[in-house]
């Protein structure tokens, strides 16, 4: 299981020169919108990062044709999710503190949430949509909620807003999601054929 | 001698195509070679026995589990050559063999480094920046290095020019020797199947025409070629299939002894060769539809 969360660690190694200016940029140019984004930004890049990699070789016939079972697979992307949130969240913390820029515990859980509720939205479609569009639909949901001026984008400030009021409780929803997500992704993926 | 490899009634539908209840055995410690034209339903199989497809219907057993309650196992002792690069193209070697290497129990890092040597792969180049024989050389070399008791290729020749194709002959025969090996690979360079096969499994339109050891291949089929004035609708029977051409005909038996019967000496028998034998059965189907219109 390690092993296969390791994977994307070592594929994401190719992708930092983009993922460290791409936190920058949402640091300095997105002051204007909720520092929680700027920590969902960088959860979901390297989360994605695998997922981009992925669509472009055939990985499910590598790892399927490896010593691992389909449902071990999925708790690599999903457990995997848990631990590159946790390694962005230290990393853009690290940068905001270094720049000096404020942000709260509340904006860390409110990122926590949204990008629970994201990729179990996005996770389980990985596996649905054909090769070749994952990408385009994963980096315009997320410059949906982030473009000034978009409706996703208000109705996630409200979802915000709404969050701030209820973190403990929309963090306890979010995770439910998450792991309801998951158990369909199983689903998904038992009857794959490659 | 045990099978390492057992599909029993195994059917698999697509729009268009099937695999039709196959029965297949491979058996340990032997190399069979698995043929057929193109859309025969190769890979169909091979992905089957990889557990990469469920069958509709039937059974598939690897050293004697089934893949519901034995995935990990089985898998731990396959290596697996997949016929087009299954690995990140935008990684090295170095790299991919970290992603794999972890997987196995029996990952043996000197005998990948051997074979690294051996296939003259640059470790810190990008795998896209390969030929298609090279990134062919990764599969292998990665399949070979974690003490696999079953090696089971898809085209693995392909793409390979004659000397490397020598060269992976001879290291397929070198595991062959240590008899708990057992390789079981797709070709369509049946002369390398010549070199070193001991069991050919035919396939034609997703059915198992025949799984026979070399010996048994050569004793029952045969190549005849004769006047066109020795064929008739009873002597015809004994063929496969009948090439006429102006000068006399060409047909292929699949029992030496009823060609013996119903010509005695006045056909010429040779041996038949994979590819004789492929090609006759492509234009036997034909010939029986021909036949029976």
């Amino acid at each position: 299981m390690l092993n296969l969360i390791w994977r994307e660690y070592i594929l994401f190694k190719q992708s930092m020169l983009f993922f460290i200016p791409f936190i920058l940029f949402l640091t300095f140019f997105y002051d204007g919108f909720h520092t929680a984004v700027i920590f969902l930004g960088g959860s979901f890049a390297i989360s994605f990062n695998s997922y981009a990699y992925d669509e472009k070789a055939e990985t499910d016939i590598l790892l399927n044709s490896l010593p691992y079972t389909r449902k071990e697979i999925i708790a690599s992307r999903y457990l995997g999710g848990i631990v590159h949130m946790i390694v962005s969240i230290a990393f853009t913390s690290a940068l905001l503190f270094i720049f000096n820029k404020p942000y709260t515990v509340t904006d860390i859980a409110i990122s926590i949430a949204l990008f629970l509720v994201f990729a179990s939205l996005l996770f389980p479609l990985f596996h649905v949509i054909k090769k070749g569009y994952f990408l385009t639909v994963a980096v315009n949901s997320f410059l949906l909620i982030t473009i000034p001026g978009s409706k996703v984008r208000s109705f996630v400030a409200n979802l915000v807003t709404a969050v701030t009021e209820f973190t403990s409780g929309a963090m306890l929803a979010a995770m439910l999601i998450y792991a309801v997500s998951w158990g369909i992704s199983v689903i998904i993926y038992e009857r794959k054929e490659f | 001698m045990e099978n390492v490899v057992e599909l029993k009634g195994v059917t698999k539908n697509f729009k268009g195509f099937s695999v039709e209840n196959m029965n297949l055995e491979v058996k340990q410690g032997c190399i069979t070679g698995f043929i057929g034209e193109n859309g025969a339903g190769i890979s169909t199989t091979l992905k089957m026995i990889m557990n990469l497809l469920r069958p509709d219907a039937g059974e598939v057993n690897i050293f004697g589990m089934n893949y519901r309650q034995h995935e990990k196992e089985i898998k731990q002792r396959i290596g697996f050559v997949c016929d087009s690069n299954v690995y990140y193209e935008g990684l090295n070697v170095k790299d991919i063999k970290r992603i794999v290497a972890p997987a196995y129990k029996q990952w043996d890092d000197a005998l990948f480094h051997r074979y690294v040597d051996q296939f003259e792969l640059p470790l810190n180049k990008a795998i896209k920046k390969f030929s298609k024989g090279m990134q062919m050389k990764v599969s292998l070399a990665i399949a070979l290095s974690h003490q696999a008791e079953l090696i089971i290729m898809d085209e693995p020749t392909a793409g390979l020019d004659s000397i490397f194709r020598r060269e992976l002959l001879h290291v397929l025969q070198e595991l062959k020797e240590d008899r708990q090996r057992t390789i079981f690979f797709s070709t369509h360079i049946t002369t390398d199947l010549d070199r070193i096969a001991d069991y050919i499994a035919f396939i034609h339109k997703g059915n198992l025409i025949f799984n026979y050891s070399t010996h048994e291949i050569e004793e029952n089929y045969t190549l005849v070629k004769g006047s066109l004035d020795l064929l008739d609708w009873e002597t015809e029977q004994v063929f496969v299939h009948v090439h006429r051409t102006s000068t006399g005909f060409e047909a292929l038996a699949k029992n030496i002894q009823d060609v013996e019967h119903t010509f005695g000496n006045d056909v010429i028998m040779e041996r038949a060769s994979l590819e004789d034998i492929m090609y006759h059965y492509k234009g036997g189907m034909k010939h029986a539809k021909f036949n029976m219109a």
